[in-house]
């Protein structure tokens, strides 16, 4: 799957719908699917909320393929640099209504996937994922 | 798919809430809407039960409305707690390590057991 969106909120679950679409024909397993979604929607959300603070329009493309034992994800924007790698990850003491949950997307996005890697070059950042569906412990 | 809120109060001290399909960025403010009428309904020292058997799909957005929930209710004394999380929900959870492992229950029965312990020691009975 490779798709191109504008950096609004509603082109992004579209986008996230397409993908799950494109995970479900290729027999991708329901955990993997739902890593693959969410990691997407943490990203995705935040380069729409945040990679564009001075409100242009911007463009994201998503690249999604899927190999026998592997889900590669790519995403490239065209927002503020912004590596999800450097992001502090949040302290996590246990009860979640007692502190700050800011990260707390990223830090998910980032321990979900068997992969992870940013690059910044001209055309903006890229980052590249990858799911190893057989890391998953059977259910 | 999208979200579904239902809630019943079958008692003055136990209001039920049911989540079903995805919670996430684009549906999380429906819930905290929705629970904003629902919370009233618990009592002082009462027990919201979130029943979780039919979410599918939970992301840092629906959390934050988790959390937000459990934080109003403790500020008027009453508890939260959580039932029966599928295995995403329960991933993420795990994850974030977003609620005490306590207040997670995988039945209904192992639930009432705890709230009947937790009565009797309201009660001094047990």
């Amino acid at each position: 799957m490779r798709l191109r969106i504008p950096n609004r909120l509603e082109d992004v679950f579209l986008a996230l719908d397409r993908a799950e679409g494109t995970l479900d024909r290729a027999e991708v397993d329901p955990s993997c699917r739902a890593d693959v979604r969410l990691v997407l929607e943490e990203l995705l959300v935040n380069t729409v909320r945040h990679g564009y603070p001075d409100g242009r329009e911007g463009s994201i493309e998503i690249l999604l393929r899927v190999e026998t034992d592997v889900v590669h994800l790519e995403l490239r924007d065209d927002a503020v640099p912004f590596d999800p790698l450097q992001y502090e990850t949040p302290e996590l003491p246990g009860d979640i209504a007692r502190r700050e949950i800011g990260g707390l997307g990223l830090h998910l996005a980032r321990s979900i996937a068997s992969d992870f890697h940013y690059a910044r070059d001209a055309d903006g950042n890229r980052v590249v994922i990858r799911f190893d569906p057989s890391d998953e412990p059977a259910t | 798919m999208t979200l579904i809120v239902r809630s019943e109060t079958p008692s003055t001290h136990r209001t039920v809430v049911w989540l079903e399909g995805r919670l996430d960025a684009a549906n999380y403010t429906a819930l905290d809407e929705a629970l904003r009428d629902i919370t009233p309904l618990v009592d002082n020292g009462g027990t919201l039960v979130v029943d979780l058997s039919a979410l599918e799909y939970i992301s840092s957005a629906g959390l934050r409305s988790l959390a937000q929930l459990r934080k109003s209710m403790h500020d008027r004394d009453a508890r939260t707690l959580l039932l029966n999380p599928q295995p995403q929900v329960k991933k993420v959870f795990e994850i974030v390590k977003a609620v005490p492992i306590a207040e997670v229950f995988a039945t209904v029965a192992e639930l009432d057991q705890y709230l009947d312990h937790m009565q009797r020691q309201v009660s001094g009975t047990g």
